[in-house]
């Protein structure tokens, strides 16, 4: 086909796009994952029957801040790597911040503890279950992502993948939190950490795959 | 002359916005900065290189909403070459078993070579024209999944399923014939 001849068929057909088109496309597919997440943890394991009591306190907040923050950073990194000039994003760096401020948390938690309940403050009631849990949820999340993404022109495909990986695997523990009944910042630091970095090892592997175009 | 990036950004905004002129005038105006991008890779490969054009064009075409309206617009647009680009090496790669595949058919005549494109064109005609062609797009031209539904304006669903009822076809009148 003549160069000439495409133009003329592709400006045939030149609906109007919203600027706001790649923000409302990734807020469906996490949105509509975030749901069948949710509704797959209360319809297996079901939420903390203390809930209520749970979120007037810290470590419920705690849990929650941590991994939603994670997932909002991982969430405008993928936002910036679904355009074709991005080859890397700032946003990723910022994962630090939460990782760090929650170790400085767990330190002085450790350092209030005497040393023989150490092994209970890490592996607490359910860290097999933690980080299974948050990677299976991460699922139809990152499936939400991936389909948003059938539409974006990322480059660098095995890092695009990755962070979406991760954005799905926080959502996901932040909707673990719901269930969980953990509160030590040791805990969560190293399972539901665990549990997002598998997520974004899945996205990683899954990712390049799905998002060629 | 070259367009300058505020004329070019000027029209890829039009272009979102729904003006169709302002879009050709786009997709016109980056054809020569394309051309000599690719150019510039792939020195003396003028087929390939125009085929990347068009492969971009169609891209910047299909992915617009991924342009920011306050960043450069060229960068953009050479975002979405250099990824076509890189495919384009990655699938010369995998087809590099396939060119000596055609020096082992010469070396070994030409006649022979000439039948089995004739036994496939013949075996092709044996069944529907749709699948067909998905088969000769996928199977002999090397074509992606992608790529032949695209050029085919059909579904990805549809070209696996013509390519395998197809093989299946084939298959059955092979055994016929056997």
């Amino acid at each position: 086909m003549q160069t000439e001849d495409l133009i003329r068929a592709l400006a045939a057909d030149v609906p109007p796009v919203s600027r706001f088109l790649v923000a409302r496309r990734m807020t469906i597919g996490i949105v509509t994952g975030g749901i069948a997440a949710l509704a797959g943890i209360a319809l297996t394991i079901g939420f903390r029957p203390d809930l209520e009591t749970a979120m007037r306190g810290f470590p419920f907040w705690m849990k929650f801040s941590y991994s939603l923050s994670l997932g909002l950073c991982a969430i405008m990194a993928a936002r910036h790597l679904s355009r074709p000039e991005s080859s890397r994003s700032e946003w990723l760096r910022l994962l630090i911040i939460p990782v760090g401020l929650l170790a400085a948390v767990s330190v002085a938690e450790l350092a209030l503890t005497p040393s023989q309940d150490w092994h209970a403050l890490w592996l607490g009631e359910s860290w097999k279950q933690c980080v299974p849990r948050v990677l299976l949820y991460s699922l139809p999340i990152f499936a939400g992502l991936l389909w948003a993404f059938r539409q974006f022109a990322p480059t660098q495909l095995r890092l695009t993948g990755t962070t979406a990986g991760l954005a799905a695997g926080a959502c996901s523990a932040t909707l673990y939190g719901f269930h969980c009944p953990e509160a030590s910042a040791t805990f969560v630091l190293s399972w539901y950490s665990l549990g997002i970095g598998l997520a974004g090892m899945v996205g990683a592997l899954v990712g390049p795959r799905f998002m060629r175009w | 002359m070259r367009a300058s990036e505020d004329q070019l950004r000027s029209w890829m905004i039009g272009g979102l916005d729904g003006d169709a002129d302002a879009h050709a005038a786009l997709l016109r105006a980056l054809v020569p900065i394309l051309r000599s991008f690719f150019g510039r890779r792939l020195r003396g490969a003028s087929d390939d290189v125009e085929d990347l054009v068009q492969e971009t064009l169609m891209a910047i075409h299909s992915r617009r909403a991924t342009y920011r309206r306050d960043l450069p617009l060229v960068a953009w647009a050479y975002g979405v070459a250099r990824y076509k680009l890189i495919d384009h090496f990655r699938r010369a790669r995998q087809m590099v078993s396939i060119d000596g595949l055609e020096d082992i058919l010469i070396s070994e005549g030409f006649e022979e070579a000439c039948a089995a494109r004739i036994d496939i064109d013949r075996l092709l005609g044996g069944i529907s024209a749709k699948q067909a062609k998905a088969i000769r797009d996928t199977k002999v031209e090397g074509l992606s999944i992608a790529e032949a539904a695209q050029s085919q304006g059909v579904s990805e669903a549809d070209v696996k399923v013509s390519v395998h009822r197809g093989l299946k076809a084939l298959a059955a009148r092979l055994r016929g014939a056997s």
